[in-house]
């Protein structure tokens, strides 16, 4: 049974369905990942879980029960938010205390479990504090304490680390998972920031426009995106989309890409002749001095360093723009000029244009020779997680 | 290469009545050649954006000199410096359209009526401004303000441009084509840009140097590849890199003939048995205590001499980040290939001598980058 279930919910505002027949559970334990642009109705979705909004249809169950109609207090849910929301008047101990005394439990009962929290969040020192004297880091962790205090059975996270620094921001992504299993809460954590949910969500629920498109393991989400607008939020840089044909080609297809064509191999034949949108990781592409067989010409603009890469900008010579990452400067020290791009077929992704669905290659059919296929790597790449 | 800005000596000092004066920029001294992409890079409050100010003239300086393209404009105001400009601040007219406030720029050039039409297409194009061309600055987003002022900047012909966090309110997925665009439009032009921002991912797409700064102190001023590989002190070292460098306080112990590095609360480095490496002996002289540098992308995870308990293992489609417990905090390895191992195990690692770094334990100041003393 799960912790959480949402059935077929729905509310709208003047302005159009926030959550539209949205389903999901979440068990005890696990972390999920609620993610999407901002309007996707992700706080919205927050809040009809907690009863601060209700639906207009629809069913929240919470441990098994219906709690559609019960009033907040009641539900036992945890929240803490991105603006931390702690009473300025009151020390960051009765900040979290607060979280208990809602529940009616007695001053002996309570700093027990203020102390155990504290200590695991490691904001024992601060405790005797006011709001005014912590860090952004403090406060945000002292409301953490305070939603976490209570045990509560769902713990909703509305972008908690949106307004900390990186650096804390960083370690936080690293210490949040094994502290909220700890709770046994089945934890939604909301954000906006693909690194941050894959990092921590044992699943990922993909939101757009109030609608739930894709969920999923995350790196099932970031391999194999349901959809090219899912598509184009996970990785940085962002994944190139270029309109493409598919055309049937001996064993396989081919596409046109800036009057070069290039094999996908086998498996997308269903695809030919439709309007489609490749979409190449720039990891996966790479750029080469001299021309060669299904290399593409690109005339290199720019070399941007990010992380420990280099992302390379270039126009094809029918003036596509289309972002390389590398380790190294690729051909000789030189970001700037005539290079060829080689695409690797193994690793594209195909989209219908019409309907931006992922288009998967038919099973059975043996992609590039020589390399294994895509689904086995992927089943391999989850086992290791 | 002649320096087409030079700042020397530079002060600001902010008087408060009844309070001792902020010293928000202290001596600074900087050189920015013809061409040069150059981003003042800190935390709030480090001086970055005083100094932008005061290059532009909305502050003056309390002492020091400025001078642009060989001649010194201290005294001049910001309209006859030649500079263009897009901060805050310095906002869009609201009574003129986007399109309108761009050309405003070209106004006072000798450009022809379709050149300019040209200019401005050309420009909004390139930041992705088009369809609010006609559209009043208060009716459009932050973003696209941002984006607008930008474009109004680099429209015209200056002999240096200064940007004010140019591209902070950016949605993730237009960033580094717009970044690439950009950095090609400067160069291929051979614009001098000065650019303010406090992130470094901004800082090292663009920048070809970046000015550390912190306390109103110039930290350091180098390339993104030389901050990383040969940081001036312990402050650099660990305000660049994402993640940031872990750092370690250690002993220096002459240990069976040799000498080794413990790590307090940690391993002892005895770099198999050999002591460190030759280069280091005369940098560590007679010290007894060393901070030790790993950047997380130079650690070693899933082998070597050593072994930490895992704290957390996240894949981000590109990377593994593998944190684990080493004297009494999180060291971070980064991998671009995907590290297989469960919160709880232990996991082996190693640190290689070219990779760490050593400083001063009181002072911060960097001993050695790899084997190369500092």
């Amino acid at each position: 049974m799960s912790q959480l279930e949402l059935r077929n919910v729905t509310k709208s505002f003047r302005t159009g369905k926030a959550v539209d027949d949205l389903s999901l559970h979440v068990d005890a334990g696990e972390i999920v990942a609620v993610f999407g642009p901002s309007g996707a109705g992700k706080t919205v979705l927050l809040r009809i879980i907690a009863g601060i909004q209700e639906p207009e249809s629809g069913e929240v169950r919470i441990g098994g029960r219906n709690v559609t109609q019960d009033s907040p207090e009641v539900r036992g849910v945890g929240m803490a938010f991105q603006n931390f929301a702690l009473f300025p008047h009151m020390s960051a101990y009765d900040n979290v205390a607060t979280g208990l005394t809602a529940t009616g439990a007695g001053p002996d009962a309570i700093k027990p479990r203020v102390d155990a929290v504290a200590k695991m969040l490691k904001i024992t020192h601060v405790m005797g504090h006011m709001p005014k004297e912590l860090s952004n880091g403090q406060k945000q962790r002292t409301a953490l304490a305070r939603a976490l205090v209570a045990s509560p059975k769902i713990l909703l996270l509305d972008d908690p680390l949106r307004n900390v620094d990186a650096k804390l921001r960083y370690e936080m992504r690293l210490e949040l998972p094994s502290l909220l299993r700890r709770s046994g809460s089945a934890v939604l954590y909301v954000t906006q920031d693909y690194r941050e949910a894959m990092a921590l969500a044992d699943r990922i629920v993909v939101m757009l426009g109030g609608r739930v498109v894709q969920i999923d393991k995350p790196e099932v989400v970031y391999d194999q995106p349901a959809r090219v607008d899912i598509a184009r939020l996970f990785g940085d840089p962002t994944i190139n989309l270029l309109p493409v044909e598919p055309a049937r080609n001996g064993v396989g297809t081919t596409v046109t890409i800036a009057n070069t064509r290039v094999h996908l191999g086998a498996g997308f034949e269903a695809a030919a002749g439709k309007s489609c949108i490749l979409g190449l990781r720039p990891d996966d592409l790479t750029v080469e001095e001299e021309q060669s067989a299904e290399t593409i010409p690109v005339d290199l603009l720019a070399s941007t360093p990010l992380n420990e890469r280099l992302v390379l900008l270039m126009k094809t010579l029918d003036g596509q723009e289309i972002l390389a990452s590398a380790t190294e400067p690729p051909i000789g020290g030189r970001t700037t000029g005539r290079a060829y791009l080689r695409l690797d077929p193994n690793s594209i992704l195909l989209f219908e244009a019409a309907s931006g669905t992922r288009l998967q290659r038919s099973a059975g059919d043996p992609p590039v020779a020589g390399l294994g296929a895509p689904e086995a790597l992927i089943a391999d790449a989850v086992k290791g997680a | 290469m002649a320096a087409t800005l030079a700042l020397r000596d530079l002060n600001k000092l902010y008087h408060r009545r009844g309070k001792t004066p902020v010293h928000a920029v202290k001596s600074l001294n900087m050189d920015v050649g013809h061409g040069e992409i150059v981003a003042l890079l800190g935390s709030s409050g480090c001086g970055k954006t005083s100094t932008l100010r005061m290059i532009a003239g909305f502050e003056e300086a309390s002492s020091g000199t400025i001078s642009l393209a060989g001649r010194s404009i201290n005294n001049l105001p910001p309209s006859g410096r030649n500079v263009a400009m897009a901060f805050e601040g310095y906002s869009l007219y609201p009574p003129l359209t986007v399109r309108e406030n761009i050309a405003f720029a070209l106004k006072s050039t000798r450009v022809s009526r379709t050149e300019a039409a040209k200019r401005v297409a050309d420009i909004a194009a390139l930041v992705e401004i088009e369809p609010i061309l006609d559209r009043y600055p208060l009716s459009i987003s932050g973003g696209q303000q941002q984006r607008a002022s930008l474009a109004r900047a680099l429209v015209r012909k200056a002999d240096l441009y200064l940007l004010d966090e140019p591209m902070g309110q950016l949605e993730p997925q237009l960033r580094s084509v717009l970044r690439g665009r950009i950095k090609n439009l400067l160069n291929e032009n051979k614009m001098t840009a000065i650019f303010v921002t406090h992130d470094q991912t901004e800082a090292n797409a663009l920048a070809d140097r970046i000015a550390v700064m912190e306390g109103g102190v110039l930290q350091q001023f180098a390339s993104e590849k030389d901050l990383k590989a040969r940081p001036a002190n312990l402050f650099v070292a660990t305000f660049i890199g994402e993640p940031p460098m872990n750092v370690f306080e250690s002993h220096v112990t002459p240990r069976g003939g040799v000498t080794v590095l413990d790590i307090d609360g940690g391993p002892s480095l005895d770099f198999g048995g050999a002591g460190v490496p030759a280069p280091w002996r005369s940098v560590l002289g007679s010290r007894s205590k060393v901070v030790v540098g790993v950047r997380p992308h130079k650690v070693a995870m899933g082998t070597g001499p050593f072994s930490a308990k895992v704290v957390s293992n996240q894949w981000l489609g590109d990377q593994s980040h593998v944190a684990a417990e080493v004297a009494g905090k999180l060291l971070v390895g980064v991998s671009a290939t995907r590290i297989r191992t469960m919160p709880g195990e232990a996991v082996a690692y190693d640190f290689a001598p070219q990779d760490l770094q050593l400083f001063d334990a009181d002072t911060g100041v960097a001993l050695a980058h790899g084997l190369e003393p500092a």
